[in-house]
């Protein structure tokens, strides 16, 4: 009989990058065992993204497979249209709009970097679905796409320098950790090669990053986007338009001059019959430690430009997620051969941090790593160079590397100076030096928000959109690691800032101390670990199928 | 080597009903937009069979058989991929529209198929399933199939364990539970609740989704009764629930809640309980004024056909049954497009039907408890009481037990005309397969008309048991029954099976078809007794039953009833959730919000708990209210960190007013209740106490 818990190519994560990774193997090489494995309890469930795609990598992907993807009644209801209308704006207050895409386009024909920001000719889509589709397209060649399996931990032979395979997660303990009677050990898969797809600050992949000796040279910077879906009524969605996206900066997280000035901005991509998904991003290297990202989309939303498209609209689905904006000071390398990954084992996608800042796009990226990944495995088969090298020269031959290179140092520039000097001093992009930039929990101080929308942000209901569940009766899989910290001096410090930024209102302060008293809430965007001013807290791995169940986000 | 056979279904996801699942016209569930899953107790069944393999010396297989559409394989897969060796779907169109009876049928010939290719002819296993689907909520199917293989069945299994070799399982029965063991294989086996379903081994799902699902067609297995054609019910219309009338409305203040229990006990101290009485709605025809004043019952398209029919033959004047003939058909064909022909025909045709379609009497199955009646009993017999009286017949209730003839009086005094007293030392504890032969015995002489069950732990057991023998229909947890004339070919005097379905989302009405009585259990605390009458008078009918011990078929090793009584009859019933956190604050906090009411209010005042928080041991067994507790209808109960679950609120339904303390804004029983106050048990209840205690008024 067959051995069900080893296989030839293990994939971590049944995202765009995981799967692009999957479809374009097993279609070269339909022999081969290929295994996705995801936390999530169905496909697409724990995908969000804004999102924009460039058609490019999605098409090299696809041909092969089948050269009239395009036409499927699948491509159609996830590609939904494509960008026909490009709104770069700029909000002043709570009222005034500016748009500046010219200064974009200038930027283009002067070759600066930020001139990529531009979305014509790419497809509108939700990331849920398109991940969705993807596994279908997988699963019909034959590739394993397995939901409801967490990995727990990468197991690395130290001498061999190789991963063995992954371990899962323990499922069956209780909150006290002692097995009930189903206690289910987390097994061993054991694999040739495994891919960590994991998505943003995957935690298979830091540990990888870690065993393995890989080093990034500046610190991984994040923000984070929270979106709402909303449901609006004909006029408004007709005055929007099918194939309008707008970015937005300024109002209400930067006002040059007098503040606030946290990076980022909001957008709104229409997402298919009557409804817009309106969202917020943030970098995480905001200072004011009662800034809550939803009370800024909240602010936008109110705004007077956005409010005629949304006004009295109904929210139908919600979620949060990092993005990984370091780009490419960030990519986690080895030491001494400079790949992307080391031996038999790859990151890919947003587990490596595939985002161009510049473009604000990643999803592109994600499955060029993939059908890159794929190559490497192909190609490695019948090479002595190390399965990482042929994969980072090959994410180099595909432009991958390149691109990320020509956003190289803008989100740093704004990280060091501010939104105000940063942003036109990133006009001078590649060519500045690097600059050492802390990680984003030290950027916390003592400073306020001064903005303030009238109804305190409803985090429940929005948890509740975002349909996220986990066993009650399981170990809190939100770690502080010295509890004492929250109580003697984050408290009176900054005020525990975690029960304010967490998009799902997983802490609380219960009788003067600090708990992770929801964790059955949590939306796994590990905001937390990343932004805790004091870095006292872990985000790990909860049972499979917990999470969030996210259909169009 | 003992193997194991586990029954799953494929359910409809009634936990995430959404409101758009509705049709905003018809108010009607479209069951297509809700997800698939497995039915939560066959996931429990499955960990439950794990768990009695894991206690075999010889372990056997664990095989996983379903009923239903290709996509039902997915439930298959579920279970291969925790603990099933092989698993097998029973899939035909022919099987499709099945009720009960025709899905217990070829389920049990599917056993005996598995038994004969798979076990190698053995007997030595075990049929292990769900106590009840989601869906359908009737808890028969294991039951009938334990009745078509005649074998033991325990019914509302708890926990499995290993005594001298032999497994033994903890059931619950009314008012406690029980160990016992069945006294021979193979044997049915039904989970009633073991939370602790298996999770998904990696290795297994990925065998599982390689492996072939064995297929088996209708004629694969040879069943006798399959699909609508091999039903012996058949339902006559769905419908959406009512809405509630609960008032659901928030108090802000612990203050506003004193005052809202003090006022309810306060007006209802001088209105009597259970005084209403029944009106009888139904006549048979040869009682009827007019021709047309018939009730019928039908989907609401029928119901409309037949009024508009009435209309016409009241304009054209007439009304004797000797001028409806075929020539008012063509009269009436003529006069517009209103009817098909057929449909007009078959009407007509139906006005000149005067005959019931059953004749004999209104029977009740008794209940005996500890050698006293069960309160849903002396329901019944309320209720059958009324039926018989609008089929002017008798009502008979049947008297299974040992030394029980004292009780006969009080049945007569409570309704009954006749009581059937089938007495038997080896009836002195209740087996289903003996008390089901008794029974079946006494119904195979006297063949009433009616047949209706509590549909207690007991009851709904023995009614799908006895009902399978005598080849006869049933409906399970009936909320309502009413005599009716049916359909449009008219069948006269025909008994309506009302009860909720999808975990409460729908009603359905149902009634009995191609079977030689009208059968039924009835959900306990929705009838009324009747106040007893001790001058009424009665007979009491000896039958003989010949019974050995060969009729028996389960061991009681142990029986554990909750020491103390506990009057679920009181005025005030105070009960605890899982919201209590542990053992001592149930205690303190109900003991002293009961003082408080008892002396406050001078009530009689009980306490009552979940089954959670009975698992959880917080109370007793005994004080367990809900579907596998005691139903019980108080003047007033105050949920205390209760959630609301179905199975509880369906125990309650029919209390005069519900107040919930929750600490969750979006607990289901703030929705299902007259008054609740967000707070905490631990804040809110002292201060309630308090409040009553210094009341003055």
């Amino acid at each position: 009989m067959q051995d069900h818990s080893q296989t030839a190519v293990l994939i971590i994560g049944a995202g765009p990058a995981g799967l692009s990774a999957a479809i374009s193997l097993k279609k070269q090489r339909p022999d081969l065992d290929v295994v996705v494995i995801d936390k999530a309890a169905g496909p697409g469930n724990h995908n969000l993204s804004g999102a924009v795609l460039e058609p490019g990598a999605l098409t090299r992907l696809l041909d092969p497979v089948d050269a009239n993807w395009a036409e499927s009644e699948q491509a159609k209801s996830v590609l939904l249209s494509k960008v026909s209308r490009d709104d770069v704006m700029f909000f002043w207050g709570k009222s005034l709009a500016f748009k500046i895409e010219p200064a974009i386009r200038a930027a283009k024909m002067l070759k600066m970097s930020f001139g990529q920001m531009g979305h014509h000719g790419d497809y509108i889509c939700s990331a849920a679905k398109l991940t969705a589709w993807l596994c279908k397209i997988a699963a019909d060649l034959g590739v394993e796409v397995m939901h409801g399996f967490a990995a727990q931990d990468i197991l690395w032979d130290e001498s061999r320098h190789e991963a063995i395979g992954v371990k899962l997660v323990d499922q069956g303990l209780n909150k006290e950790r002692h097995p009930e009677r189903n206690y289910l050990a987390g097994e061993v898969i054991r694999a040739k090669t495994v891919l960590i797809a994991e998505g943003c600050d995957g935690l298979l992949a830091e540990k990888f990053i870690t065993k393995a000796g890989l080093v990034r040279q500046g610190n991984q910077l994040y923000s984070l986007g929270v979106k709402e879906l909303i449901r609006v009524s004909n006029e408004q969605y007709a005055l929007f338009g099918a194939g309008r996206v707008v970015h937005a900066m300024g109002y209400p997280i930067w006002t040059p001059a007098i503040g606030p000035a946290v990076f980022g901005g909001g957008i709104m991509y229409p997402m298919g019959p009557n409804q817009i998904a309106v969202g917020m991003i943030v970098g995480l290297d905001y200072k004011y430690k009662d800034f809550n990202p939803q009370d800024a989309l909240t602010l936008f939303k109110q705004h007077r430009w956005v409010r005629r498209f949304i006004a009295d609209g109904t929210v139908v689905e919600a979620g949060a997620k990092m993005i990984p904006e370091g780009g490419s000071y960030a990519l986690p390398r080895h030491a001494e051969t400079g790949s992307i990954g080391r031996s038999n084992v790859l990151l890919l996608g947003d587990s490596a941090g595939f985002v161009n800042m510049c473009k604000i796009k990643g999803l592109h990226n994600a499955i060029e790593s993939g059908i890159a990944a794929a190559g490497a495995i192909v190609e490695g088969l019948d090479t002595p160079l190390g399965l990482a090298r042929v994969y980072t020269k090959r994410l180099e031959q595909a432009g991958v590397i390149r691109e990320m290179e020509t956003a190289k140092n803008f989100r740093q520039t704004v990280a060091r100076f501010g939104p105000l000097q940063g942003m036109p001093l990133s006009v001078l992009g590649k060519w500045l030096p690097q600059f050492k930039v802390e990680p984003d929990f030290k950027a916390m101080t003592g400073a306020t928000y001064r903005l303030r929308p009238a109804v305190r942000f409803d985090k429940d209901t929005f948890t509740a959109l975002a349909a996220t569940e986990h066993r009650e009766e399981q170990p809190c899989h939100l770690e502080i690691i010295d509890e004492s910290i929250c109580r003697d001096e984050c408290a009176g410090k900054y005020g525990a800032p975690c029960i304010t930024f967490c998009p799902a209102g997983v802490y609380e302060s219960i009788q003067g101390q600090l708990k992770a008293a929801n964790p059955s809430n949590c939306l796994h965007c590990k905001t937390c670990q990343r932004k805790c001013p004091f870095d006292n807290i872990r985000w790990t791995v909860p049972e499979p199928t917990g999470g969030p169940r996210y259909k169009s986000m | 080597m003992t193997h194991i056979i586990v029954l799953v279904k494929q359910v409809p996801d009634v936990s995430q009903i959404t409101d758009n699942a509705f049709d905003p016209k018809t108010g009607n569930l479209i069951r297509t937009r809700l997800a698939s899953v497995i039915n939560e107790l066959d996931a429990e069944a499955l960990a439950f069979a794990h768990t009695m393999q894991s206690l075999m010396s010889a372990r056997g297989k664990i095989v996983a058989l379903t009923m239903g559409p290709p996509m039902a394989a997915e439930v298959l897969r579920y279970s291969l991929s925790r603990c099933a060796d092989a698993a097998i779907l029973l899939t035909d169109r022919a099987l499709g529209g099945a009720d009960t009876w025709a899905t217990a049928n070829p389920l049990a010939y599917a056993i005996r198929k598995i038994r004969k290719e798979l076990f190698d002819s053995s007997d030595d296993y075990y049929i292990v399933a769900g106590m009840q689907s989601v869906d359908g909520d009737t808890a028969q199917v294991p039951a009938q199939i334990a009745a078509e293989l005649q074998v033991p069945c325990v019914a509302y299994a708890t926990e499995v364990n290993k005594t001298d070799g032999e497994l033994t399982f903890t059931r619950i029965i009314s008012g406690g539970s029980q160990v016992v063991r069945p006294l021979k294989k193979p044997a049915v086996i039904t989970v009633a609740k073991y939370e602790y379903p298996l999770f998904a081994s990696f290795a297994r799902s990925r065998g599982a989704a390689k492996m072939q699902v064995i297929q088996w067609s209708a004629a694969d297995v040879n069943a006798s009764a399959v699909g609508v054609a091999g039903s012996k019910t058949r339902v006559i219309r769905v419908f959406p629930p009512g809405k509630t009338n609960r008032k659901c409305q928030e108090l802000k203040s612990v203050a506003e809640l004193a005052r809202v229990i003090k006022e309810q006990l306060k007006t209802n101290a001088e209105k009597g309980h259970n005084g209403e009485l029944n009106k009888h709605t139904y006549r048979l025809p040869d009682r009827r004024e007019s021709l047309l004043d018939r009730s019928f019952e039908g989907t609401d398209k029928e119901i409309e056909e037949y009024h508009l029919l009435a209309q016409k033959l009241k304009a054209l004047n007439i009304d004797d049954a000797a001028s409806v003939n075929a020539s008012i058909v063509d009269k009436l064909m003529a006069d517009g497009n209103d009817f098909h022909k057929k449909t007009l025909e078959d009407m007509v045709a139906g006005l000149n039907v005067v005959k019931p379609e059953y004749t004999g009497e209104v029977w009740v199955m008794a209940e005996v408890i500890d050698g006293r009646l069960h309160e849903a009993t002396f329901e019944l017999v309320g209720k059958a009481r009324e039926l018989a009286d609008s089929l002017s017949s008798r009502v008979g209730v049947v008297l299974v037990g040992h030394a029980v003839r004292g009780l006969g009086s009080e049945l007569i005094a409570a309704g009954a005309d006749r009581v059937y007293l089938v007495e038997d030392p080896l009836l002195a504890e209740f087996d289903p397969v003996s008390y089901s032969k008794a029974a079946a015995d006494v119904f195979g002489q006297y063949k009433p008309q009616i047949l209706l069950y509590a549909a207690t732990p007991q009851g709904r057991v023995l009614a799908p048991m006895v009902s399978y023998q005598v080849g006869c229909g049933l409906t399970a947890d009936c909320t309502g029954l009413e005599i009716r004339d049916s359909s449009r070919k008219g069948q006269v005097g025909i008994l309506m099976q009302t009860r909720p379905a999808l975990g409460g989302n729908v009603m359905a009405t149902i009634c009995t078809k191609d079977s030689p009585c009208q059968m039924a259990t009835a959900r306990p605390g929705v009838m009324k007794r009747l106040p007893p009458d001790t001058n009424r008078k009665g007979q009491i009918i000896e039958h003989k039953v010949v019974l050995s011990e060969a009729n028996l078929s389960i061991q009681i090793l142990k029986t554990e009833k909750a020491h103390g009584k506990v009057q679920f009859d009181s005025d005030v019933i105070i009960s605890g959730g899982k919201g209590m956190q542990n053992r001592d604050s149930y205690d303190r906090l109900l003991d002293t919000l009961c003082e408080s009411v008892r002396q406050r209010c001078g009530v009689r005042v009980e306490k009552g708990a979940t089954r959670t928080a009975v698992e959880q041991g917080f109370a007793e067994r005994i004080r367990q209210v809900g579907q596998t507790g005691t139903a019980v209808g108080p003047k007033l109960y105050v949920a205390i960190g209760i959630s609301g679950a179905i199975q509880h609120m369906i125990g309650v339904a029919n209390t005069e007013m519900i107040v919930a303390i929750n600490t969750d804004p979006h607990a289901p029983i703030l929705r299902q209740c007259d008054y609740y106050v967000i707070g905490g048990a631990e804040t809110v209840v002292p201060e309630l106490a308090g409040l009553l205690n210094n009341s003055k008024d």
